[in-house]
């Protein structure tokens, strides 16, 4: 909506169906979870709801970015909105951040302050006995009786490396970019893409093998619950960000292919880049607390 | 002189509030152990921690805030009287006055200083609970409690609002309170320390006792603790303090305060042992291990005669004090 | 603050304002003002409902026994809020209607998508688009919420419709130990709705603020409500999402078995409550700091003053919501916490004071010396400075761990929250919505309506609070459908109260009828010299657009 009397670099925005139909859709998405985990209105559980209000979502998401990257591209975004586009995706950042310290903040109360769960404090029985059976299996004096942990230095630690390096790719990725090798710049996003895919495998091999061998749930300790609860909402979230920021690093690769971004412009690419590098660094803290100093 | 004059309003209206505030206390004939219909303050305490909490608030809670508050509202008035646009057409337009600013950061220091001194002294007081002599445990249920005196060996009395006093109509102000009056209450001793370990079986309930100041959370799968000595028998009423569904207005709290003869009879009739008892038994058992490793038959014979006195004579008292524990 | 700023230009090029079609304009709206509007009006309605619901609240206390809640009302017969678990319900959808339905799209979404982007010289909000999905993700999260009234909650199934857990919802209360049905699901959503809404509003507020100040206006020019809102967007930014976890956990033990509130599998109830307060805390200062920002200038503009110690002022709401952060467990003194944490915890949550107590002293002083004018917005000022400090100071009396074991879970505490909610940021509301009420809609409201209305807020509020103060002292716990009779004379007091204030807004709503069908012009700038901050300079309403040439800001006296 450029005008001559405008004078000046912001960037107002035309009327857009995407919010409206966004939170219609996601009232059935949330309604059909619902439905999907209990029932409701008589309706028996099924996901066909749920399904229907995601997909929904989707679409709307998918035609605001694309609305976005159209305006980008007729010259609305300026420097001074690009630097608000900075301060969004900052911002955002910092709340996901604290998204994260909710599972931390569970994850440290047990491991710290376990042995005032066993003491008095505990009006349960079983609860007192498991948590003062804690330290039988591990020296740190902690680990839940009945908890077989994962040990960290086999999958975590490749997991780890695998996040390290996809660090590397992407950046190289982003100096690519910015010199104008665009070659260069595909070749060090696809390998990250890569990278993150391998992570997230790795990672659901990882589950597998925990769930399949009961190494968190299983009759033998009462406060098992609450390890593996910490471990998989802490490690899951972590790993659904992965996801996310796969995929997001995919579709500046497609972006890319269809030659969008140049050198001095491009801060999709970036904005995916910082996220990437916020899981990176989520991973490193949930590596060096569950797996290394809390684990076996 | 406007400000004399201000200082000396303000001095008048705070007098007529102490004054109301007094005659409140004793409009209201304040009854120990239950709410009082019109009163104004605290309910008034019948243990220690509740008379200190009572003179922390009345001593120096209560009379810091007014005052505060009342300093502010003379400044409001006093602006709204000096200051409207008739009395003073022209404003002025300063903004800033360090000193002031620096006055108005430090005293408010100073006095939330000054609270915090008597806040944690009282705070302590409730910390440090004197060895006790009786341990009761509280259990919240979905909607009734149950005691245990688990050194006793009395076990599962469930206390449940009694139902004429579920309806406004069957009950009765004197004996059976609306919504306080229960079947079975927690019987104690007077003048005793008593520990009460306070947990909840579903969800998460609230121990209260205004007249003792006794406020702990009934939590699955924690075991929390809080004390109190009450000082003169009688029977004292709380309610459950935290939500815990349909029924939370209906699962009254009602401690009786009995004497210690009255509370051991009480014990023994519940099936379990007094501390003399159990104390006498020790003593026994361990004179009779004594005895044994020593030398045999003779010695032992007259310690179980004196095992077997004990019981007899709490029997009788018992009986004696039966009504008093319904 | 940039009150003596002057604009060095004229900007009324609202010719070529061309507004797009009516559904355009309200459904799709990317316009900070009409957004604003629709914010609103959202509010108005959700106020309306949850007065009406504390109205069956009093009503139902208004005596000892059951009036309301019982088998074979009119409740029961509509099978809403039918039995004693209705008003549990009706107490939750009272507080979470007023608090995330009402004060924070008042203050925030309203008033702070009007006048944030014009006070700091910005044509715009930076992200139009975000800026609507933050409204309709609320009236999303409206909807979740409207319909878990109408589902089976409590472990009564179909007897027991919507949630009742409080709006704390403190498991296993919300567990499926007490509430099995799927009402309390759907809370959950609702919140997280109305959580995202909140947290893209406060990135949307936070880069506005950052990046969209017109030249030469530094922060430390910034209006004062600017400020105010910056500081709650980054109160909402950080501790909004430790709150959509703490509710994501609850869904998690509630469907798919995990054990984190669950102590038979070795989880913590307690530790919900450290989660929630951890937001529950800031978030209460994130509704009163934008009625702070409101109330300094209504303060400033009629007593034709500036703000008194402006950076102090700014500063000390940095400062409160710093401390807010800090501060969260004086909410659970009871539940058990060791000697050192409690004793921390007074101290630190006292603290709070300070800053508070400067802002009090600062607006006094502001007044101070000038010409007061005694117009509607004014008195409302007037009145929140008064009744905050009440609710503020009985705030000071329940930190102390030792007095809050008799106090916590009374109606003393329900007192001090509606002190400081009900009479401080409700009046702040009403301040502001008079302030700007010209401003915004182009006509003129009736100024003795506009008293009348005050007045009988003020007195109705005050019957109905002050004596809970009384009635929490004496014991009476809070959330009891019913109560023994050593309560009764203060309730039916307070109940008589309420009939009061329902007049009132009774009257407030006849204030905007008789506003909408007289239809007097507005003028730009009603208030005269005193109202100083960049919204006056515009034409009322202002233009679809404004800002098209940004005003340039000089500090004439540079007294900052
Ligand atoms: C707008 C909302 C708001 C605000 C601003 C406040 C402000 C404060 N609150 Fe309040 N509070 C609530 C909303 C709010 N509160 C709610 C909703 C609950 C209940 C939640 C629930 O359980 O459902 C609650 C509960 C609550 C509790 C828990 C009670 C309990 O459950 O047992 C406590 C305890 O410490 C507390 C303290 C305070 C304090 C110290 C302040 C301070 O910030 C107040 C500071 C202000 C002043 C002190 C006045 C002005 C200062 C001066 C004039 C200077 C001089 C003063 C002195 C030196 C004292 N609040
Ligand atoms: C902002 C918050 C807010 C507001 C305004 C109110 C307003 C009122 N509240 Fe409420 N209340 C709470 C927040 C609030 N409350 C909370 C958090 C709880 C605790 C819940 C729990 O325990 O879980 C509670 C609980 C609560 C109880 C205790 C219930 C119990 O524990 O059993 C009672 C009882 O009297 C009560 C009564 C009232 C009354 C009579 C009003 C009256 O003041 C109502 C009169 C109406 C208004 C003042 C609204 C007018 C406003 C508008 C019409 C909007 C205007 C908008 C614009 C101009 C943009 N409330
Ligand atoms: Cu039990 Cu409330
Ligand atoms: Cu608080």
């Amino acid at each position: 909506m450029s005008n001559d009397a405008v004078k000046h670099d912001y960037h107002i925005i035309n009327p857009s169906p995407w919010p409206l139909l966004g939170s219609l859709f996601s009232v059935v998405m949330f309604i059909g979870l619902v439905i999907w985990m209990k029932g409701l209105f008589g309706i028996e559980k099924t996901p066909v709801v749920f399904a229907g209000g995601l997909l929904g979502v989707l679409y709307v998401m998918w035609g605001w970015w694309a609305d976005v990257i159209k305006e980008s591209r007729a010259g609305d975004h300026t420097p001074v909105v690009q630097i608000g586009l900075r301060y969004g995706m900052i911002m955002f950042i910092a709340s996901e951040v604290m998204f994260f310290v909710a599972w931390f903040w569970v994850f440290f109360e047990m491991a710290l302050f376990h042995e005032h769960r066993a003491g008095v404090a505990s009006a349960i029985e079983e609860v007192r006995t498991a948590w003062a059976s804690a330290g039988s299996t591990d020296p740190n004096g902690w680990m839940p009786a009945g908890v077989e942990a994962v040990s960290a230095w086999q999958l975590p630690l490749l997991n780890t490396l695998l996040l390290l390096l996809s660090g590397t790719t992407v950046t190289w990725a982003h100096h690519a970019l910015q010199e104008g090798d665009r070659n260069g710049a595909k070749w060090g996003l696809f390998l990250t893409v890569i990278l993150g895919a391998i992570f997230t495998s790795v990672q659901a091999f990882e589950y597998y093998h925990i769930v399949h061998h009961h190494l968190f749930f299983n009759e033998e300790a009462a406060n098992a619950g609450l390890y593996g609860s910490a471990f998989f909402m802490a490690t899951g979230f972590h790993g659904f960000h992965v996801l996310i920021g796969t995929i997001f690093l995919l579709i500046c690769l497609i972006r890319l292919m269809r030659g969008g971004f140049t050198p001095q412009k491009h801060f999709g690419f970036e904005a995916a880049a910082w996220y990437w590098h916020f899981v990176d660094v989520v991973w490193l803290f949930l590596f060096a607390f569950i797996y290394v100093i809390f684990g076996a | 002189m406007r400000i004399r004059r201000l200082m000396a309003g303000t001095a008048a209206v705070m007098t007529a509030l102490a004054g109301a505030l007094g005659a409140g206390a004793v409009w209201a004939q304040e009854k120990l152990g239950q709410p009082t219909d019109k009163s104004l303050g605290l309910q008034p305490g019948a243990a220690p921690l509740k008379h200190d909490a009572i003179w922390f608030h009345d001593v120096i809670l209560l009379p810091i805030i007014t005052v505060i508050v009342l300093f502010v509202l003379a400044l409001l008035i006093w602006i709204v009287l000096r200051y409207n646009k008739r009395a003073n057409p022209k404003p002025a337009s300063f903004s800033h006055n360090t000193a002031i600013e620096i006055l108005w950061t430090v005293i408010p220091v100073l006095i939330l200083v000054f609270i915090a001194f008597f806040s944690f002294s009282l705070l302590r007081k409730y910390n440090d609970m004197p060895t006790p002599d009786v341990v009761v445990k509280a259990t919240g249920y979905q909607w009734y409690w149950a005691y245990d005196y688990p050194e006793l060996g009395v076990e599962g009395v469930e206390s449940r609002l009694l139902p004429e006093a579920r309806e406004l109509k069957t009950s009765d102000r004197k004996t059976k309170p609306f919504l306080l009056a229960v079947d079975n209450e927690l019987i104690v001793p007077v003048n005793k320390v008593v520990q009460v370990q306070v947990t909840g079986y579903d969800v998460i309930h609230s121990f209260a006792l205004p007249a003792f100041g006794l406020k702990t959370d009934a939590i699955p799968g924690r075991l929390n603790s809080t004390w109190f000595k009450a000082e003169k028998p009688g029977i004292y009423y709380g309610q459950c303090s935290e939500l815990c569904g349909v029924d939370h207005a209906y699962m009254p709290i009602a401690i009786r305060v009995v004497s210690e003869k009255e509370f051991d009879a009480y014990i023994i009739k519940a099936g379990g042992k007094t501390k003399a008892m159990i104390a006498a038994e020790e003593a026994a058992a361990a004179a009779a291990a004594q005895q044994a490793a020593a030398n045999a038959a003779a010695s032992a014979d007259a310690s179980a005669t004196a095992s077997a006195a004990a019981p007899a004579e709490a029997d009788a008292a018992a009986s004696a004090a039966a009504p008093a524990v319904q | 603050m940039a009150s003596n700023a002057s604009v060095v230009h004229d900007h009324h090029h609202d010719d070529h304002d061309h507004k797009p079609g009516f559904f355009a304009r309200w459904f799709l709206s990317t316009n900070h003002k009409d957004i604003g509007t629709l914010y609103l009006i959202f509010a108005i309605f959700a106020g309306l409902l949850g007065g009406a619901l504390s109205g069956l609240i009093r009503w139902e206390l208004y005596e000892p026994g059951l009036q309301v809640f019982v088998q074979g009302s009119l409740l029961d017969q509509l099978n809403v809020f039918e039995g004693k678990h209705g008003y549990n319900s009706v107490v939750t959808a009272h507080a979470v209607l007023m608090i995330f339905f009402m004060v924070m799209p008042a203050m925030i979404g309203g008033f702070g998508n009007w006048f944030v982007p014009i006070m700091i010289g910005a044509p715009d909000m930076a992200f139009p688009r975000l800026n609507n999905i933050s409204f309709w993700l609320l009236v999303a999260s409206f909807i979740l919420l409207m319909v878990s009234i109408f589902v089976p909650g409590g472990p009564g199934g179909a007897s027991e419709h919507g949630f009742g857990g409080g709006w704390t919802m403190y498991p296993p209360m919300s567990a499926n130990k007490g509430s099995p049905g799927a009402a309390f699901d759907l809370i959950i959503f609702s919140f997280h709705l109305s959580g995202a809404s909140s947290i893209l509003g406060a990135i949307n507020f936070i880069t506005t603020i950052f990046n969209m100040r017109a030249p030469g206006m530094t922060l430390h020019r910034m209006p004062l409500f600017a400020w105010s809102v910056l500081v709650t967007a980054f109160l909402l930014l950080l501790s909004l999402p430790v709150f959509a976890g703490a509710i994501t956990m609850l869904l998690t033990d509630r469907n798919f078995g995990t054990a984190f509130f669950d102590p038979a599998g070795g989880g913590d109830p307690v530790m919900y409550q450290h989660l929630f307060w951890f937001f529950g805390h800031p978030e209460v200062y994130i509704l009163i700091l934008p009625g702070f920002g409101i109330i300094s200038h209504v303060v400033s503009t009629f007593s034709k003053k500036p703000v008194f110690g402006y950076l102090a002022m700014a500063y000390a709401m940095v400062a409160i919501g710093f401390v807010g952060f800090i501060v969260w467990a004086h909410h659970m003194y009871t539940v058990g916490m060791g000697f050192n944490l409690r004793a921390y915890f007074v101290m630190a949550t006292m603290v709070i004071a300070v800053p508070t107590g400067v802002k009090i002293f600062s607006w006094i002083a502001t007044m101070w010396g000038g010409s007061l004018d005694f117009k509607v917005p004014m008195l409302w000022a007037i009145g929140f400075i008064f009744l905050f400090t009440v609710g503020g100071v009985t705030g000071v009396v329940l930190s102390n761990a030792g007095i809050d074991y008799s106090l916590h879970d009374t109606y003393y505490v329900v007192a001090h929250f509606h002190y400081v909610l009900s009479l401080g940021a409700v009046f702040a509301i009403f301040c502001g919505f008079y302030y700007w009420y010209e401003k915004m809609f182009g006509i003129k409201y009736n100024e003795l309506l506009g008293q009348i209305h005050f007045w009988l807020m003020f007195v109705g509020v005050n019957v109905i609070f002050f004596p809970q103060h009384f009635l929490g002292l004496q014991g009476m716990p809070r959330r009891y459908v019913d109560y023994p009779e050593g309560f009764a004379y203060w309730n039916k007091i307070s109940t008589i109260g309420y009939v009061i204030t329902a007049i009132g807004v009774v009257v407030f709503l006849i204030m905007i009828l008789e506003s909408v069908i007289r239809r007097r012009k507005a003028e730009a700038n009603p208030w005269g010299e005193g109202a100083t901050t960049l919204e006056w300079t515009l034409s009322s309403p202002p233009p679809y657009h404004q800002f098209s040439e940004l005003p340039v800001i000089k500090d004439e006296d540079g007294h900052h």
